[in-house]
């Protein structure tokens, strides 16, 4: 199941009362889906008796979130075969090493995002990919082309 | 070094610090366990040195009256050539694994019967590109990403969404059918010889039984399309190749449309080629009659007790073979030569411990296609196929 920023605004205090600095609780939910703020930093859900409930139920939809990396990818290595049609349809891999991946052989340049180790997906340089950084947009061409959805985002 | 786990002899695999890169889960487990369970010399059970476990072998070849030869779909292009010479010597049978694998198919090539091409063209300018009764995500998985549907070409640079028309044939929507999205058609099929029929009444403008007309529309206005075919397709026709070969033919004269197999062992269609160049067949042998029929492949010569003696070679018969066919090696004599403890090998009467094609040894192997690979082994092993089939063949 994604997470979505309404599933965790749904368990917040929904008081906006602005002590995590942020305007609104739904403003802090989104920064909390994209690890911009912790969970800690609602300082109600801690203080307040009434919302140990929902914290707890907080922490657990929150889980994902540790095992995702900045981007907010998961890889299950346990679904992936090692196709590397991953690897090849990614844009930035195509424009970045138009010799090696972009031709559909293992990546030749040093820091690929991802690369096939001993048969499984693994994340070399998240910090080539699309979704990083300021101008990141959603790209999700990687997960698209994953016959067994080994890929997957925070968001769906 | 080239990866010898199917027919896609990917030759990209590296080794860093001790990781296998770029090769798939398959190649990985076929590359990183070579060591394991390694076979033994063994004469009728004992352990003996290699001397004496060749010496049976030739003993027990020279005495059989119908002697078969059969495997030989791992091992390189030269220990085949032996393997054909020694099958000729002893007046047997010869047979691999493309007798009930996609032998048919690689023969019409070699024939010329129908159009082929290479996969670096296919890649460079392939546009329709068909996956017929072939699951590549199980069967060879990167041949999807390193030859046809992902990888940018020459001609074809703009990727696959754009670039790449994809269309997936199988009974059940299989992973590779999940890729069928954008640009793209997955048929459930019911019928293969139907799908034929529905193929070409759609090139010639008729209306089809199922939904191809699409695809028809999308090959006219290529310069390039291609046909991946398994044993879905194979079975599919249930015996009726001469239509597919025939519709491949007509379909050529709307749009340029070739045929590759996929999906088989590391150097099957080299057996084939090797055996097509000595004798004009590409397999089930018969070296006595001097043709090739379906009654010789292995399996059919077991079930009607044709041979008293097999020299299997890098094949584990008693394993893959149906139980009807595989009881029966209990009843003849068994040469077995292979790297690896296989259950054949443990109930053999003669067992000779080989070497990796590729991983410890070197030599030629045919990919699906027909480009011929170099192998780049990893280690060097003294004893290898070429050189346990040369000191039989020079016994007998």
């Amino acid at each position: 199941m994604p997470l979505t920023p309404m599933e965790i605004y749904k368990l917040l205090p929904k008081t906006n009362c602005k002590k995590c600095g942020e305007q609104t609780c739904m403003s802090f939910a989104f920064k909390l889906l994209n690890r911009e703020k912790k969970l800690e930093d609602c300082k109600p859900l801690f203080e307040e008796k009434k919302y140990e409930v929902q914290l707890k139920k907080l922490r657990e939809i929150l889980k994902p979130l540790e095992k995702a990396t900045e981007t907010g990818l998961i890889v299950k290595s346990e679904l992936c075969n090692g196709c590397g049609n991953c690897i090849v349809a990614c844009p930035v891999h195509v424009e970045k090493d138009p010799h090696g991946a972009g031709i559909g052989r293992g990546p030749r340049i040093r820091d690929p995002i991802y690369r096939i180790e001993n048969g499984k997906l693994v994340i070399v340089n998240m910090h080539l990919c699309r979704r990083y950084g300021k101008n990141r947009i959603l790209c999700v061409v990687c997960r698209e082309n994953c016959p067994t959805d080994a890929i997957s985002f925070l968001e769906g | 070094m080239i990866c010898t786990g199917c027919s896609c002899l990917c030759e990209d695999i590296e080794i860093q610090d001790s990781k296998i890169l770029n090769a798939c889960e398959k190649g990985y487990k076929h590359i990183s366990r070579f060591k394991e369970s390694k076979a033994k010399n063994r004469v009728y059970g004992k352990e003996v040195d290699l001397d004496k476990a060749i010496e049976s072998a030739v003993e027990i070849l020279k005495s059989a009256k119908s002697p078969a030869i059969y495997g030989l779909d791992t091992t390189t292009v030269e220990a085949q050539r032996i393997a054909v010479k020694i099958a000729e010597k002893l007046n047997g049978y010869i047979d691999d694994n493309s007798s009930f694998c996609l032998g048919e198919f690689v023969e019409a090539i070699l024939r010329k019967k129908i159009p082929s091409a290479t996969l670096d063209e296919v890649r460079d300018y392939a546009y329709v590109l068909v996956y017929w009764g072939t699951n590549p995500y199980h069967s060879i998985p990167r041949h999807m990403s390193k030859f046809t549907y992902y990888p940018r070409g020459k001609k074809r640079n703009r990727g696959y969404d754009e670039d790449r028309f994809l269309v997936v044939i199988d009974v059940r929507r299989s992973e590779t059918a999940k890729l069928a999205k954008k640009n793209a058609k997955f048929i459930k099929v019911e019928d293969d010889l139907e799908l034929v029929d529905s193929f070409e009444r759609a090139l010639e403008g008729k209306a089809p039984k199922y939904d191809v007309a699409e695809i028809a529309r999308e090959m006219k206005k290529a310069d390039f399309n291609a046909i991946f075919g398994g044993l879905g397709l194979k079975y599919g026709l249930r015996g009726n190749y001469e239509k597919f070969f025939s519709f491949l033919n007509k379909a050529n004269k709307f749009a340029p449309l070739y045929f590759i197999p996929a999906g088989f062992h590391s150097n099957m269609r080299g057996f084939n080629e090797t055996l097509f160049e000595e004798v004009g067949e590409v397999n089930k042998f018969s070296f006595i009659e001097k043709r090739s029929d379906p009654n010789f492949s292995f399996p059919e010569l077991l079930k009607n007790k044709k041979i008293d003696v097999a020299l299997i070679v890098g094949t584990d018969p008693m394993s893959s073979l149906p139980f009807d066919v595989s009881e029966k090696l209990y009843e003849i004599k068994k040469v077995v030569l292979d790297p690896r403890e296989t259950f054949t090998a443990k109930n053999a009467e003669v067992s000779i411990s080989s070497a990796f094609s590729g991983i410890e040894c070197g030599g030629e192997m045919v990919r699906s296609d027909g480009v011929r690979v170099k192998l780049e082994p990893i280690e060097k092993a003294e004893i290898d196929d070429v050189y346990i089939l040369r000191r039989i063949l020079e016994g007998l």
